[in-house]
């Protein structure tokens, strides 16, 4: 009699070892290829950029850099201009999140309350177009509209009514730059405010008619309530790309004049590219990072998907 | 027309104008002409690849005129450089000429031509990490900071190689001072930081047409151009006095006023690093002169125009004279896209009655890295560039107009293409240039210097409020 060998039995345990271990961790094997890629393209750009922004200049052997602790923040928020460019970004993503979500709404209403479907898709294409127009496209036919010599809006504004234009880019540059995203981004709204229209209950107008309500009162009581997940998410997509802006403000204004439209965007590009300066541009860049992520935590936890569908 | 054909019309035309307007995305990706120089006129040659010679087996240049020269042309034959360029007009007038250079040496020239913002990002990032991969490259405004972080090579010891060198037929004393000054670090270096090959230098363009009808004559004085940019803003409708670069930049604004504040007298950095001389009573006179000029004679929102509305506003027809610019913007005024072609002069920029003469100009340069594996390639490759045969045939075949050689400036057969009088003021500036010395922390305190100064064209401050905080500005910098 031969008592088993463990040769005999390894290939068959390690087989079945491993056929557990596929079993057991099943969810993760799935998950890893997900996690690998978010490594790759957010956490190590991420840990990298911190890097930067602790070191006194970036070399290519991590090891050998001098560390600086926080001064590249300290030269961020004295003369790298930070906390003035955050209040630009904060009036800018404000303003154009406000004045696009409601814009969005009253034309997606009144193209919901248009009754010929022609007429409705014809609308639905007009106002999507500002949409499909690229930011630096965008930007340069604003800045041949705006011109004071030459461009159309002025010439319009000067003989079409009794008020002098101004000249937009240099006396109102942060409220022309929101107006060029409000024209820009509306249709975005628009289209996801008319969708959301659109899967309103019939049954629920009909009622609310039938008990007399006028229309304002359907809008505000029956309506708005029902669509509160599409704005909520509407709105918070576009808040997360309003604090990307870059193309359209850079491309109209420079971020000027002096630095009157410069937002945090052009303020970390400049930083980079223009005044060479890549670890302060790093150090901006994470202190925008955190405060954005916390901002959309904060929103989401408070008004978030369980409070909107509660 | 049916229902159906109607709606496909719809649609057709709706599909057409999202189509039309995403393609006007193409080619906009930043490169907007907005050079720091203002020089940026985007003719870009291709993107790559080895050059060749011409189908018809004829060189450009006669291989005679470069053999004259005691330098060992051969001693790298076989061997390949790269070069890393920016979309400028320097390239499109060199590359038919560049087969010469492979006949006469045997190495190949690759090309790696990018529009201006995008090369300067490839450039840092291939001398910060030591990468090497271009063997010449385009210089410019941070040529101190590259220097000072050892990134370039010092051309000295090349010079001194007799193998790659020949004095007596090269002529160095033939490349303008003002070149030869800011190939120096702009006298921040004792040493060759690179070889220059195109120079710009700022003059006064006007109109022929309005002057005459107005009785004007051309300004000499700071004064009399300002009287000259009143009478034009007042007697003609649709016609502003003047125009000029108010937006923000180290090429832009700034570039304008450096010229202004130098003829009062002033000039950057009374003493460096401590004194920026930014408050200095030259400098504030010189903003306030140009500041109020643009916003009493000046178009609408002068604070935001940059090089390329100043030269459209001209080309068509609706402004009186240029406050001053770059003799690169000739072609532009004088050619087909302009529509006061035949009505453009040309004159020195103005100085103050008591001022000195010193127009501002600047060169690009071309350098190698201290990591680039074909230097002495390089070399050879700029002193063929540079030197008085290729130079001057760029000019005489070409359509050049930026040699930094004054022997092309004085060739008779230049100076008929491109028109005497222009020719000769070109000339007599250049030979007067001050070119900005660009310290190694020039491009950040310009930046904010320039936006100082575009504030108060703004009218947001006064002239005086912007320089003495662009002051405080760039000597908080160097403090740090």
């Amino acid at each position: 009699m031969s008592t088993p060998t463990q040769t005999e039995t390894t290939p068959q345990s390690t087989f079945a070892r491993l056929r557990d271990l596929w079993n057991d961790y099943l969810p993760y094997w799935f998950m890893a290829p997900m996690v690998a890629v978010m490594v790759m393209i957010t956490f190590f750009p991420g840990a990298y950029d911190l890097y930067l922004s602790l070191v006194a200049e970036p070399t290519l052997d991590v090891f050998a850099a001098d560390f600086v602790g926080l001064r590249n923040f300290e030269t961020a928020f004295t003369r790298g201009g930070a906390i003035h460019s955050f209040i630009i970004t904060i009036t800018v993503v404000v303003s154009a999140l406000l004045l696009e979500t409601v814009l969005g709404f009253v034309l997606a209403a009144l193209v919901a309350g248009v009754g010929s479907d022609r007429a409705k898709s014809f609308y639905r294409v007009l106002f999507i177009i500002p949409m499909a127009v690229a930011p630096v496209s965008l930007a340069t036919i604003g800045r041949i509209m705006l011109n004071s010599e030459i461009g159309i809006i002025p010439y319009v504004i000067n003989t079409g009514t009794p008020f002098a234009a101004p000249s937009f880019l240099s006396d109102v540059p942060l409220l022309t730059v929101i107006l060029l995203d409000a024209w820009n981004w509306t249709p975005f709204m628009f289209i996801i405010f008319y969708a959301g229209l659109s899967s309103v209950p019939k049954t629920l107008i009909e009622a609310s008619r039938v008990d007399g309500a006028p229309m304002w009162r359907r809008y505000v009581h029956v309506i708005i309530p029902y669509m509160k997940p599409v704005v909520f998410v509407a709105t918070l997509i576009r808040l997360i790309d309003l604090f990307r802006t870059f193309g359209v403000v850079y491309g109209l204004t420079g971020g000027g004049p002096g630095t009157a439209t410069q937002l945090v965007s052009i303020n970390i590009y400049e930083q980079m590219f223009i005044n060479n300066q890549i670890t302060v541009a790093a150090a901006i860049a994470i202190v925008y990072l955190v405060l954005v992520v916390a901002l959309c935590n904060v929103i989401i936890a408070k008004v978030g998907f369980e409070g909107v569908w509660d | 027309m049916t229902n159906s054909n109607r709606r496909t019309f719809l649609k057709a035309t709706g599909v057409g104008l999202l189509g039309g307007l995403a393609g006007c995305t193409r080619g906009g990706d930043g490169s907007d002409g907005s050079g720091s120089d203002g020089s940026s006129d985007g003719s870009g040659g291709s993107d790559g690849g080895t050059s060749t010679a011409g189908s018809d087996g004829e060189l450009a240049v006669p291989l005679s005129e470069y053999e004259d020269a005691d330098i060992d042309w051969r001693q790298f034959e076989g061997s390949s450089i790269n070069i890393g360029a920016v979309q400028h007009p320097w390239v499109s007038a060199i590359k038919p000429a560049v087969p010469v250079f492979e006949e006469l040496t045997g190495i190949d020239v690759v090309w790696n031509v990018l529009p201006e913002q995008q090369f300067r990002t490839k450039r840092q990032t291939d001398v910060s990490t030591g990468a090497g991969q271009f063997d010449v490259f385009y210089m410019d405004q941070v040529v101190n900071q590259f220097r000072e972080e050892g990134w370039i090579q010092p051309l000295d010891p090349f010079f001194d190689d007799d193998s790659l060198f020949d004095e007596d037929w090269y002529e160095p004393d033939d490349l303008f001072e003002a070149s030869r000054w800011q190939a120096h670090g702009g006298g921040y270096s004792d040493t060759w930081t690179g070889m220059p090959i195109t120079v710009e230098v700022q003059t006064q363009f006007y109109r022929k047409d309005l002057y005459e009808k107005h009785g004007l004559e051309v300004a000499e004085t700071l004064e009399q151009f300002r009287q000259n940019a009143k009478t034009i803003h007042e007697n003609e409708s649709d016609v502003v006095g003047t125009v000029g670069r108010g937006d923000k930049g180290y090429g832009m604004n700034i570039y304008i006023l450096n010229t202004f504040l130098r003829q009062n007298g002033a000039e950057l950095w009374d003493s460096f690093p401590d004194d920026s001389g930014l408050d200095s009573d030259g400098v504030i006179d010189a903003a306030e002169w140009y500041v109020s000029l643009l916003q009493d004679y000046g178009p609408e929102g002068a604070s935001t125009q940059t090089w390329s509305d100043v030269l459209s506003t001209m080309q068509e027809g609706r402004a009186g004279h240029i406050v001053s610019d770059a003799n690169l913007f000739w072609p532009g005024l004088t050619g087909s896209d302009s529509s006061v072609a035949d009505k453009v002069g040309i004159a020195k920029v103005p100085s103050p009655a008591d001022g000195q003469f010193s127009p501002n100009a600047f060169n690009w340069q071309i350098s190698t890295s201290k990591n680039a594996q074909n230097s002495e390639q390089a070399f050879l490759f700029m002193v063929w560039a540079s030197s008085q045969p290729t130079n001057t045939w760029m000019h005489v075949e070409g359509d050049a107009a930026f040699s930094v050689r004054q022997s092309v400036w004085e060739n008779d057969e230049f100076r008929s293409r491109v028109g005497e009088n222009f020719a000769q003021v070109t000339l007599e500036s250049l030979q007067e240039a001050a070119p900005d010395p660009f310290d190694r922390k020039y491009p950040e305190w310009g930046q904010r210097y320039s936006e100082e100064l575009q504030r108060a064209i703004a009218g947001q401050k006064s002239a005086e409020e912007a320089m003495t905080q662009a002051a405080s500005i760039a000597e908080d910098i160097y403090s740090n």
